[in-house]
């Protein structure tokens, strides 16, 4: 039993052989196939079901849930829950009252709170939705608040179900002993507190939502510190106990074929980094998820480590080790920047302090924010725009006067965002919300829906953001050059002209087309004339954005983006000016257009750090490849050691890093049933590479360095 | 003050510590026939023809002042090669154009603990130019390497010890029959250099032997090595299995290459046991 790495080196054994065995289990599908079997609950049997409003209609989803879904436990697992209803996996509430069609969509882009149900327990949590339905004397939010209530029942007579089918079973008597405690009232100890939050997570997940973990080494840190000290737990048995978690988490994981990729359901994690108060908080078990990952790769909980310039060496180098035996697991944020960011949007500083992601590596306030963001294609603006299709009647006198036009064409875009995406989500007055679709069961983990007496989509969540995300911003900065370059610079073709070879996808001018090319450097080589083009662009954008920041209760803030719609986007496109035809699949993120970058993650670093990146507030990420034969010294540790250090002290905001060669990932598409656990950094998330459609896959390929 | 380059390699994990900037000097006295980078070869400014990227355009010839019968090396065909077929290798650059580049990865150098290594052909050849770039680099805080063949007078290593922090020094065979069949001279000078490097240079040195198949890959030639590398301070020695991935450039240069072997993994995993 081997869990596979791209890497020569060998996954070191630390878990015991059951484990290992759950573990291998669940990477190749036996739960996700269950899961699978039973894809929802019926509603048709409920009276008078249409008629009812579409909260009392959520109500009913979630009690039918609660008492019917099929019941998994495990053998030998230490923890139980389990989410086991099919349409979740495709972000449903898996309840339908049509057997033809999904009911009701779920919530994603989230990291609620794990902390409170820790502190008081769901009792608490309920005891706060009862003084709330008091308070309140509004009918619409007593129905919200008594829909909390609600939820809280269900969780509850899903909890008994547990309990029973455990009684019924030999050897669970801890795992039982732990649910008598949690989640209903707080964790005691380091078992208890994995057993709480993974409960609470598997029934947000059970009830079709997407949530990201947050920073599970501040949650569970202080419970284990107590349990070593006291020696009720050793930390082998730690490592036992938190694995289960990882591995009930691949429940989902079914290896079948979807376009992105399966097992992306943004349950993301985060690591290390400072405390409200400033203080590092890396502990045992930050050293523990990394100790899982690299034993089993298992990829589906995505972690990014929080670096800041004292960021001890010892972990710095953990995560490089972790980071060679590839499967792009582990990402890291600039802590520095992000909470320099972060304060300058307005954020007291503790409260910055708090920082995860929301469940990809967009950055928010884990159980305080309502996210959302809305990607465009900057590339399509130039090209459809500025430069109306390649009309060959277009001029321009000089590149000052392009780029003004492209930066005006760009703010349009942003106003058409601000009104179809921001003002569509408030009532006239612009200051209180539309009624949302419900997803009471995410409001039990948000810290003021209860108290507020508003849902989690109706200005429930302390925090409102809706962010534009640029995509394509890497090409337009390589167009504007190569047009700069060949037009204005150097004059080997009038702008006209080049409008119609455009127009024309390159025909008959290869030679041109190999020119532009071969003889230009573009964004990724540390170029600064290109790159200050994108470093300028992103800087607007930002502006564009602000404008229109602090309007309503909705932040309106940039962000930078592409996950993998370039992917999507290729089709739309026309031939761009730095030599690519129309089709081309181009950048991701805030990374090199693939085959553009020739000298490798340092020169990509400092490329993609020339821009101001604490003003893209809700992210920009950075993807790096390695080939594993080039990481596979000793020497490699400590240059991706240093390439991480290098990305903080140069200001960078996001950087995810995989390892693995054209070769295996050609093999693979080949004979995928040999690579069925070769898993890819995609974006803010990893997906198990043979369950990728062929054009995701493509892209994967042409990202890695030749 | 110039010197004739003929690459600069940003992040390169493979040439010394931490994450380094790699320059490479044109020009060598060695003549190994398995050279992976052959355009390194001789000093002198060369013109490398890749026939696969060439789309017979005709644009080289239509800028070539002698039509492409006689080359002067203007580089006017390189510049105007769409597809980049035509290449110019070796560029005079100053000690200021080299420190420019070397520094711009400054930042990666300090947390890596990585910085610059002149590499060649043997770039202790154009030692004037080595020591300047060296002092310049050394005064800027910026760790040094020099990875050398050694077959260079004792006197060059004299002169550029005091501003270098380590030398990756290359030693292709022990038998000195051997060194003259493979490389065409004696290694006599090479291996005492490296005796004398031991006694009075106070930096690290890392040996570095290639393992050529068909050439070097016998045992005894390889325990050989290791007896005498045993003897000096050094800790480290770095076997590097023959590739052929400079095979390409040979065509380029219009020569035959020599085909060795790959030595396997195996047999690399065992020749590392004798150091």
């Amino acid at each position: 039993m081997e869990f596979y790495t791209s890497s020569k080196y060998k996954r070191p054994i630390r878990l015991n052989e059951k484990t290992r065995e759950f573990a291998y289990e669940s990477l190749y599908c036996k739960y996700g196939r269950d899961t699978r079997k039973v894809p929802y609950v019926s509603l048709k049997h409920i009276a008078g079901y249409e008629t009812m409003s579409a909260l009392e209609q959520y109500n009913c989803a979630i009690l039918e849930i609660a008492k019917t879904a099929p019941i998994r436990i495990c053998e030998g697992e230490l923890i139980s829950g389990a989410a086991t209803l099919g349409d979740a996996i495709g972000h449903n509430v898996p309840a339908r009252f049509d057997d033809t069609r999904e009911e009701m969509r779920s919530v994603s882009h989230l990291t609620v709170d794990f902390f409170e149900v820790l502190e008081i327990g769901m009792d608490g949590i309920r005891a706060k939705a009862e003084e709330a339905f008091k308070k309140h004397v509004d009918p619409e939010k007593k129905a919200f608040i008594k829909s909390c209530i609600h939820c809280i029942d269900c969780m509850e007579i899903w909890h008994k179900r547990y309990v029973e089918a455990l009684k019924e079973k030999a050897g669970f008597e801890t795992v039982l002993e732990n649910l008598e405690t949690v989640p209903f009232r707080p964790a005691r100890n380091f078992y208890e507190a994995v057993q709480s939050i993974w409960f609470c997570f598997a029934f947000l997940r059970l009830c079709g939502n997407w949530p990201g973990i947050g920073r599970i080494d501040v949650l569970l840190g202080r419970y284990l510190k107590a349990d070593l000290e006291c020696g009720r737990l050793t930390l082998q048995e730690a490592r036992e106990i938190l694995a289960h978690f990882f591995i009930k988490g691949c429940e989902w994981i079914t290896g079948e074929n979807c376009v992105s990729g399966d097992a992306q359901h943004y349950q993301n994690m985060i690591l290390a980094g400072i405390d409200e108060c400033g203080h590092e908080v890396t502990n045992e078990v930050t050293y523990l998820v990394l100790d899982i990952i690299e034993e089993t790769g298992i990829s589906d909980f995505p972690v990014t480590v929080r670096i800041n310039k004292n960021t001890e060496e010892k972990l710095l180098r953990r995560v490089a080790e972790v980071i060679r035996f590839g499967g792009g697991v582990v990402a890291v944020y600039n802590e520095d920047l992000v909470l320099e960011s972060l304060v300058d949007m307005g954020y007291p500083q503790k409260e910055a302090r708090k920082f995860a992601n929301d469940g990809c590596w967009e950055v928010q306030i884990p159980g305080k924010t309502n996210f959302s963001y809305v990607p465009f294609d900057s590339l399509k603006i130039l090209q459809h725009v500025t430069l109306k299709d390649y009309d060959e009647t277009l001029d321009f006198e000089d590149f000052a006067t392009l780029f003004e036009q492209y930066k005006k064409d760009l703010r349009e875009q942003i106003e058409m965002i601000y009104r179809q995406r921001v003002l569509e989500k408030l009532q006239e007055d612009n200051v209180h919300f539309k009624t949302a679709t419900p997803c009471t069961v995410v409001a039990l983990f948000e810290q003021s829906c209860i108290e507020r007496g508003l849902s989690y989509h109706e200005g429930g969540t302390v925090y409102n953001v809706i962010s534009p995300h640029i995509g394509g911003l890497p090409d337009v900065a390589n167009s504007l050059y190569a047009i700069k370059k060949a037009v204005f610079d150097e004059k080997i073709v009038s702008f006209k002209r080049f409008m119609k070879i455009l127009k024309e996808n390159w025909e008959n001018e290869e030679l041109l087309r190999n020119h532009i090319l071969n003889h230009y450097q573009y964004y990724g080589n540390d170029n600064d004339e290109v790159d200050f083009i994108a470093a300028e662009i992103l800087d607007d954008f930002s502006d564009m954005c602000r404008k229109y920041d602090k309007e309503t209760p909705i932040r309106f803030v940039s962000g930078v983006s592409t996950f993998g719609r370039q992917v999507d986007w290729a089709p739309m496109r026309l031939a761009a000016p730095f030599g690519r035809k129309s089709g081309e699949v181009l950048s991701g993120n805030l990374s090199p257009t693939p085959g553009t970058d020739t000298g490798g993650a340092a020169a990509i670093i400092q490329s993609y750090c020339k821009a101001d990146l604490k003003k893209q507030h809700t992210g920009a990420a950075l993807d790096i490849g390695f080939i594993p034969s080039n990481i596979d010294s000793d020497n490699a540790i400590a240059a991706i050691v240093g390439l991480i250090k290098g990305f903080v002290r140069l200001g960078g905001y996001f950087m995810q890093m995989d390892t693995v060669d054209r070769a295996t990932l050609i093999e693979a598409q080949k004979n995928p049933a040999n690579y069925q656990n070769l898993s890819v950094r995609v974006s803010g998330w990893n997906a198990r590479f043979v369950t990728m459609s062929k054009e995701w896959q493509d892209m994967i390929i042409e990202k890695i360095e030749k | 003050m110039r010197a004739k380059i003929f690459d600069i390699q940003r992040n390169s994990f493979v040439d010394g510590p931490g994450i380094r900037t790699t320059v490479f000097l044109k020009g060598c006295n060695l003549n190994c026939k398995w050279c992976h980078n052959p355009e390194s070869q001789l000093p002198k400014t060369q013109l490398l023809f890749y026939q696969s990227k060439c789309v017979s355009c005709g644009r080289c010839k239509e800028v070539c002042p002698h039509a492409l019968k006689t080359c002067e090396l203007c580089g006017r065909c390189a510049v105007q090669c769409p597809t980049g077929a035509r290449e110019i290798c070796g560029k005079e650059y100053t000690v200021e154009e080299v420190f420019r580049e070397v520094a711009k990865d400054r930042i990666f150098y300090q947390t890596s603990g990585g910085g610059v290594t002149f590499s060649g052909g043997e770039c202790m050849l154009q030692i004037e130019f080595l020591c300047e770039i060296l002092k310049k680099c050394k005064e800027q805080g910026i760790h040094t390497a020099v990875d050398t063949a050694g077959n260079v007078p004792w006197e060059y290593f004299e002169k550029i010890m005091s501003v270098t922090d380590l030398f990756l020094y290359d030693i292709k065979c022990f038998s000195d029959n051997l060194h003259r069949e493979g490389i065409g001279n004696s290694n006599e000078l090479i291996l005492q250099n490296l005796l004398k490097l031991s006694e009075q240079f106070s930096g690290d040195v890392i040996i570095r032997v290639p393992v050529i198949g068909g050439f070097n890959d016998r045992e005894e030639e390889l325990k050989q090595i290791a007896t005498f590398v045993k003897k000096l301070r050094y800790k480290k020695t770095e076997l590097l299995p023959y590739h052929e991935m400079g095979n390409y450039k040979y065509e380029a240069l219009g020569r035959q290459y020599t085909s060795y072997y790959v030595p396997r993994q195996e047999e690399m995993e065992k020749y590392r046991t004798f150091f």
